[in-house]
């Protein structure tokens, strides 16, 4: 009897619960059963079989692909930790002028979309780039930049504040008194970073590493800029599944499959890791910016502003160019607002969709993701693990993974949805999802559960609780979450490409084909809207950003 | 009449038992405590009658309805947080009236009851103030007005004054008892701090392990401890150890080491094996010479330490045998009681509560 009444008090989360199982069920979960039956059954679709999984490693191209991907995420993980936490360490430590600007401009890559980072790079040092043929005209020899090198630069340049911002927090984190013990006790200072600082900050440094890893696994658009023909995971997937007929899309599902393991083994991992290695040092004093003199400290703050610097000019650069003419692949010196004028005259509009797009998905993304993140926080039983795990699930598929689920599974059948705009929303919205769960939570680790039993017990529901108390003082968070997943929405590029179709292309869609054909001077109008979609709302929320967002990563 | 009754209540976090079947009637207008050390169910206690906490059986009823299977926001309960709780979006008077408008009180008199209960708290012109101007002991009148301002049938408070330095807490908890007898509102108090319960309760309910460990008046439980947890923990004693050695009259001797400690129970029974509980200020310095009051009896011991507190002597005395003891006197500056120093005191056999082994 007692049992099947529900207390009043766990109504709400089990109702917010349940909605959000059946979003993530029809959504995520049945696209990805989709990709990996299709992995695993017979060409009739009958009987379980491993021969698909057999075909496709049988060719070396596919096999390299597995190690070309694991290979480059390696190495560009191990570049971008090697620049990030020195840079941390000096910005933790040195104080400078500027250094408030330079935390800020270190900061902006991390909404920049990387595809775009990779094209920049293409036109400056690509075969026929800006810069390539002045040095050829010079007669200075110069290399590839295709292929690993070229892919690790722009992840090493765009990815970098993943590490360095966990990594900064962690250093403030430590309290100024472990430091002193140690000194206290005979170490020296720079024995004392390697012996005390360094070891407490690791987990920081790993968690950032981990989520450049796995940044890099599941990428679409650096690849498919840079790699030639070097293949990569991501995109040979997509390439397969666009030459094969979706009614069996076996071989992409196999390379869709192995990037899900992949991924999902690093999350793991991460988990398992960094569940036992939290060295929380009482949050008290922060230490000390030292007073660090002579040549460390101009070194450290040449360092600083290069690095910083060197990530921004690829785009710095797109902007430049966007009002350059172009004939053909040509670049010409003349100014003009021509490349403007014919992005503007495609018809439908790739920035009237990337817009709308983006705003529908931000929007879409809150509603869900705030009362999952409340439920997180605030109940604890089985199923609050079990949509905990399903909701973070996203963050370990590759956009291409999941937009080919979603073509199996609404291709046909009782829903349609390809072909329309609403399959490139949902795919945003349960891409972009856990940033949001992650992000309430968080604020709400910060809000005094007390606070809602108080306006319970003065008579407001829990649902009303939940709209007018808890709403109001997360909203600051709500917001900056929302600009973030906006930003990161209009760059979107793995899922949107297999997912776009006739009249829904968007700007990133514009530079994709660009890379195939012509139409480089759309391409780099698309480019210089999206870094100025993307910056201006940052600019715009930036306080907000910075009290919730940096400090949450 | 909003009484309290509480009928056979239990609730388990996994394999802990928080609350074990607990039985309690709460009278109407009564301040009523709930004192015990942390973990020992008080607070998930007050938390099922507010609400938040679920109950794996029992009942709870406030003024003859019963109200544990009522959804928290409908029971109409003020309950003051440990930290307060003050909404931070929102002015004083804001939280004063959010109860209000959830009832949907018009606004002139939501504006009207707002001063009025802000005046009860004495913060009087606060109303535009944000949370954040104002100190820890004015939020906890904010939280006291917002509690109270929607004439709750009970007012439950959860350690309120944890969070406020020493000197303010003694203020406040005067303030609250005052507020509480002039509203004649049915309270109930949790807390670990067993000064503070005598201070402020009519009556005391002493909880160890998810059960009622004594029930009773602040001086009953002071000076009458029902078992050797209630009589430690409710302030410092003496725990003596010995055995019934004879008899003389109405008076029992206690032999407790080399030295015998006279009590008034009647019924120990020769040979018999006792703990004794003596509070430190139960004893007093006489003059060697000096003979003990009519019914009084005496003991000798050696001052082996002597800690200065201000208004209060703790003294470390050892009798013969090596027992220690601990003494209290209030501060005398020709006390005698040095270190080392062999002094006399007299004592009160009424004064000593006397538990039988096996039974404490």
């Amino acid at each position: 009897m007692r049992s099947l009444t529900v207390a009043p008090l766990a109504r709400l989360p089990l109702a917010i619960a349940i909605i959000a199982f059946l979003f993530l069920g029809v959504f995520l979960v049945y696209p990805l059963w989709g990709v990996l039956s299709a992995s695993v059954l017979s060409s009739d679709g009958t009987t379980f079989t491993l021969e698909h999984y057999g075909k496709v490693l049988a060719k070396s191209y596919y096999r390299a692909s597995l190690i070309n991907t694991l290979a480059i995420g390696l190495l560009a993980t191990f570049v971008t930790t090697l620049i990030a936490v020195p840079l941390a360490l000096t910005i933790a430590r040195l104080d400078f002028p500027g250094k408030l600007l330079l935390i800020g401009l270190a900061a902006l890559p991390l909404v920049l979309p990387s595809f775009v980072g990779a094209y920049a790079l293409l036109l400056l040092l690509g075969r026929s780039g800006i810069v390539t043929q002045a040095l050829n005209a010079w007669g200075v020899p110069f290399g590839s930049i295709y292929g690993t090198p070229g892919i690790v630069t722009v992840y090493a340049l765009t990815l970098y504040p993943y590490v360095l911002l966990p990594t900064l927090a962690g250093f403030k984190a430590i309290d100024a008194s472990v430091e002193e013990a140690a000194q206290s006790l005979g170490s020296s200072r720079l024995r004392t970073i390697w012996t005390v600082t360094l070891p407490i900050i690791v987990p920081s440094i790993l968690s950032g590493a981990l989520l450049v890893f796995i940044e890099t696994i599941e990428n679409f658009g650096v690849p498919v800029v840079l790699a030639e023909d070097k293949p990569i995971l991501a995109v040979e997937a997509y390439k397969l599944f666009i030459g094969e007929t979706a009614t069996n899309p076996s071989a992409a599902s196999v390379l869709g499959t192995l990037l899900i393991c992949l991924t999902a083994t690093v999350l793991i991992i991460q988990r398992r890791y960094l569940a036992n290695r939290r060295f929380a040092t009482r949050a008290g004093v922060p230490s000390p910016s030292n007073k660090v003199r002579g040549s460390w400290r101009i070194i450290g703050v040449v360092y600083c502003w290069a690095v910083v610097l060197l990530a921004l000019i690829p785009f710095f650069a797109i902007v430049v160019l966007s009002f350059m003419e172009f004939r053909g692949p040509v670049l010409h010196s003349a100014l003009s607002l021509k490349n403007y004028g014919e992005l503007f005259a495609t018809a439908g509009g790739p920035l009237r969709n990337t817009l709308l797009f983006a705003t529908l998905a931000a929007l879409a993304t809150v509603l869900i993701g705030t009362p999952i993140g409340w439920v997180l926080t605030r109940t604890r039983s089985v199923w609050v693990s079990v949509l905990d795990v399903t909701a973070t699930l996203p963050f370990a598929i590759a956009g291409t993974v999941l937009a080919i689920g979603l073509v199996i599974a609404f291709n046909s059948g009782a829903i349609v949805l390809t072909g329309g705009w609403l399959i490139l929303v949902l795919a945003y919205t349960v891409r972009k999802l856990p940033f949001t769960v992650r992000t309430s939570s968080g604020i709400l680790h910060q809000i005094d559960p007390s606070l809602e039993e108080a306006s319970i017990s003065l008579g407001v529901s829990p649902l009303f609780t939940f709209l007018r108390l808890v709403v109001p003082l997360m909203l600051g968070g709500i917001i900056s979450g929302m600009v973030l997943t906006w930003v990161t929405v209009a760059s979107e590029l793995s899922s949107t490409v297999v997912l776009y179709s006739g009249p829904w292309r968007t700007l990133t869609i514009v530079m994709f084909q660009a890379l195939e054909g012509t139409g480089a001077g759309t391409a780099v109008a698309a480019a210089s809207i999206l870094i100025a979609v993307s910056l201006i709302p940052v600019m715009l929320a930036y306080r907000l950003l910075r009290r919730y967002e940096l400090s949450m990563l | 009449m909003t009484d309290i009754r509480i009928a056979n209540v239990s609730r388990s976090f996994g394999s802990v038992v928080a609350v074990n079947n607990i039985t309690l009637d709460i009278k109407s207008g009564e301040f009523f405590t709930l004192l015990g050390p942390s973990g020992c169910g008080k607070t998930t206690l007050l938390r099922m009658i507010a609400g938040f906490a679920d109950l794996d059986g029992g009942q709870i009823s406030i003024g003859g309805r019963r109200i544990d299977r009522l959804p928290p926001h409908r029971r109409n309960i003020g309950m003051v947080f440990q930290n307060y709780a003050i909404f931070p979006n929102l002015t004083v008077a804001g939280n004063v009236a959010y109860g209000l408008k959830a009832r949907k009180v018009a606004s002139e008199e939501i504006a009207t009851r707002v001063s009025e209960a802000l005046a009860l708290v004495r913060l009087q012109g606060y109303g535009e103030r944000w949370p954040h101007q104002l100190s820890g002991g004015q939020l906890q009148r904010v939280a006291i007005a917002r509690a109270l301002v929607i004439r709750p049938e009970v007012l439950l408070l959860d350690e309120p004054l944890s969070n406020l330095d020493a000197k303010l807490r003694v203020d406040m908890r005067g303030e609250i008892r005052e507020l509480q007898q002039r509203l004649n509102i049915t309270t109930v108090y949790v807390t670990h701090d067993q000064e503070e319960a005598l201070a402020v309760s009519q009556r005391i309910a002493v909880m160890q392990a998810g059960q009622i460990e004594q029930l009773g008046g602040p001086r009953e439980i002071y000076r009458r401890p029902v078992s050797l947890f209630a009589a430690s923990f409710m302030g410092m004693t003496n725990v003596l150890p010995g055995v019934v050695a004879g008899r003389e009259g109405s008076q029992v001797r206690v032999r407790v080491g080399a030295v015998d400690l006279v009590i008034a129970d009647a019924a120990a029974r020769q040979g018999e094996a006792v703990t004794l509980c003596l509070r430190p200020e139960a004893l007093r310095i006489i003059a060697p010479g000096e003979a003990p009051s009519t019914g009084e009896a005496r003991l000798e011991g050696t001052v082996t330490n002597a800690e200065f507190i201000g208004a209060l002597i703790r003294l470390d005395v050892e009798l013969r045998g090596g027992t220690p003891l601990k003494v209290a006197v209030l501060d005398d500056p020709d006390s005698r009681a040095t270190p080392g120093s062999t002094i006399v005191l007299a004592y009160d056999p009424a004064r000593l509560t006397v538990f039988r082994s096996g039974a404490a």
